[in-house]
């Protein structure tokens, strides 16, 4: 009797807790740092994670995000015959790197609007862009070519990448998305979002972090051509005086 | 297999590199020229950024030049004081260039200023060598002696003033010429990513009127020198030498080299000129056609870099 009576409260306790149980999702890389090495080709990185609450209609966005740079965009010009770059306008802290995946294509899980205010998928990349070319603040109109073209080119080089249904669902609520890094991956911070949407709405999500280094001889190299770029300099002289004359030395020999 | 370059920023085939070092540098023996305004675009067309590949053919015209200056030096067919002047001319030349460079970066306009000064000078000495070794060859077949150059009495470049003597050329003349000359050829280095032996050369020989035995010996230390500050100007103030990238370089180019000028001693003088000639011309008709016709994306993407300086 007694232990009905506390079966029944403790089913009572936890039906609502059942119920009110907040959807949440946990995230995390196989990766926490990359590095770039001499062999550097790219690499694959899979983010796995999981769901509670996911129901039938849930569906799941991995959005990966390379560190901010500024881009100056030029429309090339026939001048005299030949293609000159003009009307240069300037695009503040655009993702060098975006990849997005999915559980089911972009545009079937949420507005446009929806996702242009969460900053997810490509086409909201820019979507509150303040443009201006230094001196007048320029139309939507005028904007928009510019904007494919680094779409384009983001595009070309594959640091902009949409993998419609990218993201695999498993069960219990766990899930995972292989994302690739390109051999022109940008160096700095990454983020990694995960989204979980429940009728066009996001209803959780959860951050990684990821760092893309150069390491070893890459980084050695680079950092000294940066933190001491005329001693830098010096260095490749001599090494290229070096050269030459071992190479004299060697087929001149007499 | 693969290495990827710390400053370029890519990833390029190790073999890629050191054979197309190779290849350049078997011209270069072949032709007795730098090879830069062959590698340079090449380099571009590889998928290295331009800025990069520029610079990088600094450090390696050093190395190449380094040997052959070196045998000159000890040959003493190398007129110092000449070389002095030019390489006086060529430290602000060089210096201006990579102002100038920095400049034109800024602007997004480096690419079209690098393949207009190809085409510009690949044409103009490209075309003047073809026809002079297209009239030698046809006097040798003819049998004809080739005519020597006319001496003219007085040029314009005798008339001006501040003259100096030059024991080892045997010449009297104002040092405005030279410096001059040394100015152009370290604008070209900086711009181009070449030695400028190409356009210095020729102008020692028909402006300067030295003697042949120097000319080259007298443009490899001028060369050797200008490449050198250009290097360490470049790195310093644009941070654009990558010396991996360079190192490979120089590890085909000067075994090339070797058996270049091996090879260049069973062709004839006039027709290794026409074929240099006609290489030149046909670089210089593919940088031309890039500029005009019409590129597979309207639009550019460069990203804008913090001004240089440390």
């Amino acid at each position: 009797m007694i232990s009905a009576i506390l079966l029944a409260m403790a089913l009572q306790g936890q039906q609502p807790l059942i119920q009110t149980e907040a959807p949440s999702i946990v995230a995390a890389l196989t990766h926490e740092t990359v590095e770039i090495r001499e062999d550097f080709v790219g690499q694959e990185l899979v983010l796995y994670g999981a769901t509670r609450g996911l129901t039938i209609q849930d569906e799941i966005v991995v959005v990966l995000r390379g560190p901010e740079y500024d881009l100056r965009v030029m429309r090339k010009e026939r001048n005299f015959g030949v293609w000159v770059n003009s009307d240069p306008v300037v695009f503040a802290d655009v993702p060098s790197y975006y990849a997005i995946a999915t559980s089911l294509p972009l545009e079937d899980i949420a507005s446009d609007a929806e996702l242009a205010a969460g900053r997810i998928g490509l086409p909201s990349l820019f979507a509150r862009q303040p443009v201006s070319n230094g001196q007048i603040t320029l139309s939507q109109e005028t904007v928009l070519p510019y904007l494919q073209a680094i779409a384009r080119a983001g595009e070309r080089q594959n640091l902009y990448a949409e993998a419609q249904r990218g993201v695999e669902v498993l069960d219990g609520g766990l899930f995972r998305a292989t994302i690739s890094l390109p051999p022109l991956t940008p160096v700095g911070d990454y983020v990694a979002d995960v989204y979980l949407f429940r009728e066009g709405r996001v209803i959780a999500s959860r951050s990684a972090a990821l760092r893309v280094e150069k390491a070893g001889l890459e980084r050695f190299i680079y950092d000294f051509a940066q933190t001491l770029p005329w001693l830098y300099g010096l260095f490749c002289v001599l090494l290229a005086v070096l050269a030459g004359y071992i190479a004299d030395a060697i087929f001149n020999r007499r | 297999m693969q290495i990827y370059l710390p400053i370029a920023e890519i990833s390029v085939n190790i073999f890629l590199l050191l054979g197309l070092g190779g290849g350049i540098g078997f011209l270069s023996g072949l032709f007795g020229v730098g090879g830069g305004f062959l590698m340079t675009p090449i380099l571009m067309f590889i998928g290295i950024p331009p800025t990069v590949a520029v610079s990088t053919q600094a450090p390696q015209i050093v190395a190449s030049s380094f040997s052959g200056a070196l045998a000159h030096w000890k040959r003493k067919t190398l007129d110092l004081k000449m070389g002095g002047l030019l390489l006086a001319g060529g430290v602000v030349g060089s210096f201006f260039g990579v102002q100038l460079f920095s400049y034109l970066r800024s602007l997004g306009q480096i690419d079209l200023f690098i393949g207009l000064s190809y085409v510009g000078f690949l044409g103009v000495i490209g075309g003047l060598m073809f026809l002079e070794s297209v009239r030698s060859i046809l006097n040798a077949r003819s049998g004809r002696a080739s005519t020597a150059p006319k001496r003219r009495r007085r040029s314009w470049v005798e008339q001006l003033p501040v003259k100096m003597r030059f024991p080892a050329s045997g010449l009297y003349i104002s040092i405005f010429p030279p410096i001059a000359i040394g100015f152009l050829v370290g604008i070209l280095a900086a711009i181009m990513g070449v030695g400028g032996g190409f356009v210095m050369v020729p102008a020692m020989i028909y402006i300067l009127r030295m003697p042949t035995n120097v000319v080259v010996g007298t443009s490899l230390f001028q060369i050797l020198f200008v490449t050198a500050l250009t290097t360490v100007l470049q790195a310093g103030q644009n941070q654009t030498v990558d010396i991996v990238l360079a190192a490979l370089l120089i590890v085909g180019g000067v075994i090339g080299a070797q058996f270049g000028a091996k090879a260049g001693r069973f062709i004839k003088a006039e027709e290794l000129r026409a074929l240099l000639a006609f290489m030149v011309l046909a670089v210089c008709f593919k940088i031309g056609l890039d500029l005009v016709v019409t590129p597979s994306d309207l639009f550019v993407v460069i990203p804008v870099e913090p001004q240089g300086g440390s």
